[in-house]
C-alpha cells in the first residue's frame, strides 16, 4: 500500500494541532500562579500541591475512574455480544431494535438523566413495599427496605448510555465481515465459541476497541446523567467541576487533568515501544520457524478442555463474581457504618479544611457535594433523587422549599451558635419565624466594570442599555436577574407580578439587545471574560468581583443608585433526612465565628455572623500582615445604607415564572 | 444457525426494555401532563398544552438542526480525509493516533470549552495573533473599516467550531475502523481495470465505507442537536438551541419539566426520523452483513 505523502501527513498534523491547541492552553494554566484561566501571573506549582489537599477532586477522580472503567468493561462485552445477536436477527427485528438502541443517544442527556432518576426512585419505592412485606412474613433474614441512589445506579446509568456506542462501532465491522468465514471455521470442526474467538473476534477487534474508547470517553465526560443518578454520597469529577461553575473553576482541576493526560501519554508510549519491540521479535522469529508453544501452556490448555477443567473454569468465574459482589457489599457496608452527614452546597463555597476539622472533632464523615444552581438542586430534590441532610439554597429557593413542605424545622437548642448570627439576618421574609434556616453568607449584586476601558463615572444601571457601550456589555445569563435589574432600573420592584411591568422590562432589554449593546449572556464565564479585558461591563456578585480583582486591578464594582438585589444563602435541613442530629452538629460548627472568618477569607462572601463580620479586618491583618482595604471590606459587607436600597428576591408565583420563561426564550430567538 | 445466534440479542433487548423504554415512557407521561394549582395544592392533569405551545420554539428547532447539520458536514469533510490518511499509515502510528484522537476528550468538557473561549475572545490568543501579524491592519486597509478585533466568540461560527471540536473524534474513529478493514486488493483490482484515483475513491472506497460514515454522522449529529453548554459558552447565549431550552426547563430558572419533556420528545422523534432515513440509505449498500 502506498504511504502518505508529506501533504497527507501535514493534514493529520493539522488535525492534531486543532485537537490539542486548547489542551495545551489548559495545561499551561495549570501552572499559573493566580486562579484565573485568562490572566497569566507567573509560574507556580501551587495548584499541584493544593490538589493533594482537595478531597473533593481526589475522591471525584477515583469515582470517575472506577465507574468509567467498570462501565466500559461491562458495556464493551455486553455490547459486542448484543451486536452479534442483533446481526443474526432477521431484518424485520433488527431495524426496530437498532432504533431503540440509539434512543439513549438521541435523547437530550438531561432527559435521560431525569427519567432514569425517576425510574430508579419508582423502583426503590416498589422495593420498599416488597421488602417490608417479606421482612414481616418471615424471620430468616431481613432485607434492606430503604435503597438509595449511589454507585450502583450510577454504574447502571453509565452502562445504559455506553452500550449504544459500542454497538454502533461494532456493527459496521460485522457488516463488513464475510459470513462464510464462520461457517468455514465450523465446518473445519470449531465450536461456535472457538469460531468466535479465532475468527470473529480478530475481525471485529478494531470496532470493539474504538467502541470501548468512545464508551470510556462518554463516561469520563458525562455530567448531567451522573448528577441525577449518583445520589448524595457519590460524586464524579465532572460533577465536582460543574458544581464549581456557580463560582470559579479552580486551576486544581487543570492540574488533575494535566496529570491524567501525562499518565495516559506515558502508558501509550510504553505500550507502543513494547509492541514495536514485540512486532520486531515476531517478524524475526516468523522468518525462521513458528513459535513453539511452551509445554506447560499446552498441558494447561489440554487440561482446560477436560470436563474437570471446564468445571474449574466455571468455579473460578463463580468465585470471581462472588468476590466482586462481596467487595461491593463490604464497601457499601463500610461506608454506611460510620456516622455521616450529607451536605450539598455550591462549588468553591467553603474552606475545605473546615470539613476535615469537623470530621476530626466529631468523627462524623461529611459527604460534601456541590450543585450547579438553585434550580438544579431543586430539580434533583423534587425528583426524589437525593437524600441530603443539609442544603444551602438561596433565599427565594428556600421559601419555595418551605412552601412545598420539603424542609424540616431546625432544633435550635442544638445550634447554640445561632445566637451569634446578626439580628439583621434573622426572620427574613423567606423564613419569617426563622424556624428552618441558619444563614451562611450574604451579599449584593452590582455592576462590574473595567476602568481601563471606561472613562465615565458609573453609578446607574443605564450603562447596561446604552448605545455608547455597544458590544461591551455582558448580560447576566438568567432570566430572574436580567429582568430584575431592568425592573429596578425602571423603578419597579424586582418581585413584581404585574405582567405589564415585566413586559416593559423585557422591552428595555430586547431593545438594547437588538441595538447590539450586549456582547452576550454570561454566567460563570464572566470571570474569564472580565479578567481578560474582553468586555467593559458585567453584572455579578460582589464576592466574585473581589476574586476577579486579584487578577485584574482595573475592575471596579458599584451597587447602582437605583438599587439592586441582595441575597442570603442559608443552611437548612431536608424533611425526613437520615442524619438529623449530625446535621445539627454540622450547622452549629459552620455557624461558629472561627468557621465564618475562614470561609469569608476563602470565598470573599460576607458572613452573617456579627462577631466574624466585625473581627474580619483585624483577623485579615493578623493573617497577611497588611491592613484590609476598607473599600474592599465595604464591597464585601455592604453597609446598611446600600442594603436599604436593595431588594431580596422572593419566590414568584407560577404564572409570573412562566411569563419570565416565555420572555426569556423570546429574547433568545 | 441465524436465529440461534440471534439469542445473544435477547438479554440486551430485555435490558433495553427496562432501562431505555420504561424511562422514556415515564417522560412521555410527563410531557402529556401539566401541573395545575388547586385549592388543595398542585395536581397533575392530562393535557396536550405542552405540545400545542411548541410553535413558539420553531425558530430554536430550526437553528439547532441547521447548526448541527453544518457541524456534521464539517466533521465529515475534515474527519474522512484524516481517517483515510490514518488508515494508510504503519500499525504503530495507527495505534498511537487512535488513542491520541480520543485523549483530548478525556479532559473535562468544561475546561476544554473554557480554553476555546480564551482563544476566541476579543482579546484572546487568535485576535492577538491577528494583530501581531497584521491581519487586522490589512483588513482595515482593504475594507476601510476601523476594528481592533474580529468578533469570533459569541457567534454561530463559534458554536459550530465548538461542535466540530468536541465531536470530530466520533466521526474519525468509526470511519477509520471501516477503512482499516478495506481490502487493498479491491483498490488494486480497480486500478488494474483502468480506474483513475478519483474513480477508485468514488466507486470502491466510498461505497465500502458508508457504514462507518453512517455511524460517524449519527454520533456527531445527534449530540450536536441537543448540546447546551457549547451554545451557552461559545455562543454567548445569543444562539439559543434546543439543548438550552430543555436544560432551562429541567435545571434552569424556567423549571417546567413537563414542557422540557415535551420538547425533548419532539426533538427525539425528528432525530429518529432523520436516522431511520439515513440508516435506510446505509443499508442499501450492504449485502453480506449476516454472520
Amino acid at each position: 500500500m502506498k504511504k502518505n505523502s508529506i501533504g497527507g501527513r501535514s493534514l493529520i498534523g493539522l488535525c492534531f494541532l486543532f485537537l490539542y491547541l486548547p489542551i495545551f492552553l489548559l495545561i499551561i494554566f495549570s501552572f499559573n500562579k493566580g486562579d484565573s484561566s485568562a490572566v497569566w501571573r507567573g509560574f507556580s506549582l501551587k495548584w499541584y500541591v493544593e490538589l493533594f489537599h482537595n478531597r473533593l477532586v481526589i475522591e471525584g477522580l477515583a469515582t470517575t475512574l472506577l465507574v468509567s472503567l467498570l462501565a466500559t468493561a461491562i458495556s464493551t462485552v455486553a455490547g459486542t455480544f448484543a451486536a452479534i445477536g442483533i446481526y443474526n436477527l432477521t431484518k424485520k427485528w433488527r431495524g426496530p431494535i437498532l432504533v431503540v438502541n440509539d434512543l439513549p443517544m438521541m435523547n437530550a442527556d438531561i432527559v435521560t438523566g431525569v427519567s432514569l432518576c425517576l425510574f430508579f426512585v419508582a423502583f426503590f419505592n416498589g422495593w420498599h413495599g416488597i421488602a417490608s412485606w417479606i421482612n414481616a412474613h418471615q424471620t430468616l433474614f431481613t432485607l434492606p427496605t430503604r435503597l438509595h441512589l449511589g454507585l450502583s445506579t450510577l454504574l447502571i446509568a453509565h452502562v445504559c448510555f455506553d452500550i449504544p456506542y459500542v454497538i454502533l462501532n461494532v456493527a459496521p465491522r460485522l457488516r463488513q465481515m464475510d459470513s462464510n468465514l464462520v461457517e468455514a471455521a465450523q465446518d473445519l470442526g470449531c465450536t461456535w465459541m472457538q469460531a468466535f474467538v479465532k475468527v470473529i473476534l480478530p475481525e471485529i477487534k478494531p470496532g470493539i476497541v474504538s467502541g470501548a474508547l468512545i464508551a470510556f470517553t462518554m463516561s469520563v465526560d458525562d455530567f448531567v446523567i451522573s448528577y441525577f443518578t449518583a445520589g448524595s454520597a457519590t460524586q464524579t469529577l465532572a460533577m465536582v467541576i460543574y458544581g464549581m461553575t456557580k463560582k470559579r473553576v479552580t486551576p486544581v482541576v487543570n492540574a488533575v487533568s494535566t496529570l491524567m493526560f501525562l499518565a495516559v501519554l506515558i502508558v501509550l508510549i510504553i505500550n507502543n515501544v513494547r509492541s514495536a519491540k514485540m512486532a520486531k521479535l515476531a517478524a524475526k522469529r516468523a522468518s525462521f520457524e513458528p513459535v513453539p508453544e511452551s509445554p506447560r501452556l499446552r498441558r494447561f490448555r489440554e487440561w482446560m478442555a477436560t470436563p474437570r477443567g471446564k468445571l474449574a473454569r466455571r468455579v473460578t468465574a463463580g468465585v470471581l463474581c462472588a468476590a466482586f459482589v462481596a467487595t461491593t457489599v463490604f464497601l457499601t457496608a463500610f461506608t454506611t457504618s460510620r456516622p455521616v452527614v450529607n451536605v450539598c452546597s455550591w462549588g468553591e463555597y467553603i474552606d475545605e479544611d473546615l470539613i476535615t476539622e469537623f470530621e476530626e472533632q466529631t468523627g462524623i464523615r461529611v459527604n460534601y457535594q456541590t450543585a450547579e444552581s438553585n434550580e438544579a438542586l431543586y430539580s434533583l430534590l423534587s425528583n426524589g433523587g437525593a437524600d441530603y441532610d443539609v442544603v444551602v439554597p438561596s433565599d427565594y429557593m428556600i421559601s419555595q422549599l418551605i412552601e412545598e413542605d420539603m424542609l424540616q424545622p431546625l432544633d435550635y437548642s442544638q445550634i447554640p451558635n445561632f445566637s451569634l448570627i446578626s439580628n439583621r439576618f434573622k426572620n427574613l421574609p423567606y423564613d419569617p419565624e426563622n424556624k428552618y434556616t441558619v444563614p451562611y453568607t450574604w451579599g449584593t449584586v452590582g455592576i462590574i466594570y473595567n476602568s481601563a476601558m471606561i472613562e465615565d463615572e458609573i453609578d446607574s444601571w443605564s450603562c447596561l442599555y446604552d448605545d455608547k457601550y455597544a458590544g461591551q456589555v455582558l448580560l447576566i445569563g438568567n432570566s430572574r436577574d436580567a429582568f430584575g435589574i431592568a425592573l429596578k432600573y425602571l423603578g419597579y420592584s424586582m418581585n413584581t407580578t404585574d405582567p405589564d411591568e415585566i413586559r416593559e422590562a423585557y422591552d428595555l432589554v430586547r431593545d438594547a439587545y437588538e441595538r447590539g449593546v450586549f456582547q452576550g449572556k454570561v454566567m460563570d464565564e464572566v470571570f474569564q471574560t472580565m479578567e481578560g479585558g474582553n468586555a467593559a461591563f458585567a453584572t455579578y456578585y460582589a464576592g466574585d468581583y473581589l476574586s476577579m480583582l486579584e487578577n485584574n486591578e482595573d475592575l471596579r464594582f458599584v451597587v447602582p443608585k437605583e438599587g439592586s438585589n441582595w441575597f442570603v444563602d442559608a443552611m437548612c435541613v431536608l424533611k425526613d433526612c437520615p442524619n438529623y442530629d449530625n446535621a445539627m452538629k454540622w450547622i452549629n460548627f459552620i455557624a461558629s465565628t472561627d468557621s465564618n472568618l475562614r470561609n469569608m477569607d476563602y470565598i470573599w462572601y460576607a458572613s452573617p455572623n456579627e462577631e466574624a463580620l466585625e473581627l474580619y479586618p483585624e483577623w485579615y491583618e493578623e493573617q497577611y500582615g497588611e491592613p484590609l482595604d476598607p473599600e474592599i471590606y465595604s464591597i464585601m459587607a455592604a453597609p446598611q445604607e446600600v442594603l436599604d436600597r436593595c431588594e431580596m428576591y422572593i419566590c414568584l408565583p407560577k404564572p409570573t415564572r412562566a411569563l419570565y420563561n416565555e420572555l426569556w426564550i423570546k429574547l433568545g430567538i | 444457525m441465524r436465529n440461534k445466534r440471534g439469542l445473544f440479542a435477547v438479554p440486551y433487548v430485555i435490558w433495553m426494555a427496562l432501562i431505555v423504554v420504561v424511562p422514556i415512557i415515564i417522560m412521555l407521561v410527563y410531557s402529556l401532563t401539566v401541573e395545575v394549582e388547586t385549592s388543595s395544592g398542585t395536581v397533575l392533569e392530562a393535557s396536550f398544552e405542552n405540545y400545542t405551545g411548541m410553535t413558539l420554539y420553531a425558530g430554536v428547532f430550526g437553528r439547532s438542526f441547521w447548526l448541527a447539520l453544518i457541524a456534521t458536514a464539517m466533521c465529515l469533510l475534515v474527519g474522512y480525509p484524516v481517517a483515510y490518511l490514518m488508515s494508510r499509515e504503519g500499525p504503530g502510528f495507527q495505534r498511537v493516533a487512535m488513542a491520541l484522537i480520543m485523549l483530548p476528550m478525556w479532559m473535562n468538557f468544561l475546561l476544554r470549552t473554557y480554553s476555546w473561549m480564551s482563544i476566541l475572545e476579543n482579546n484572546g490568543l487568535l485576535n492577538q495573533l491577528f494583530q501581531k501579524i497584521g491581519v487586522i491592519y490589512l483588513y482595515n486597509k482593504i475594507t476601510g473599516s476601523d476594528i481592533e478585533y474580529f468578533q469570533l466568540i459569541r457567534t454561530p461560527g463559534a458554536v459550530v467550531l465548538g461542535m466540530v471540536y468536541n465531536y470530530l473524534p466520533f466521526m474519525i474513529l468509526p470511519i477509520y475502523t471501516v477503512l482499516c478493514k478495506l481490502d487493498s486488493r479491491l483498490i488494486e483490482a480497480a486500478q488494474d481495470l483502468g480506474a483513475n484515483s478519483a474513480n477508485v475513491f468514488r466507486r470502491v472506497i466510498l461505497p465500502l465505507s458508508v457504514s462507518g460514515i453512517v455511524s460517524g454522522v449519527t454520533m456527531v449529529f445527534v449530540p450536536s442537536v441537543s448540546t447546551f453548554a457549547i451554545s451557552r459558552l461559545l455562543g454567548g447565549g445569543t444562539q439559543m438551541m434546543l439543548g438550552d431550552l430543555i436544560e432551562n426547563q429541567f435545571l434552569g430558572g424556567a423549571y417546567n419539566p413537563h414542557l422540557g419533556a415535551a420538547i425533548s420528545m419532539v426533538m427525539m422523534v425528528i432525530v429518529v426520523v432523520c436516522m431511520v432515513v439515513m440508516n435506510h440509505f446505509g443499508d442499501g449498500e450492504e449485502e453480506a452483513m449476516v454472520l
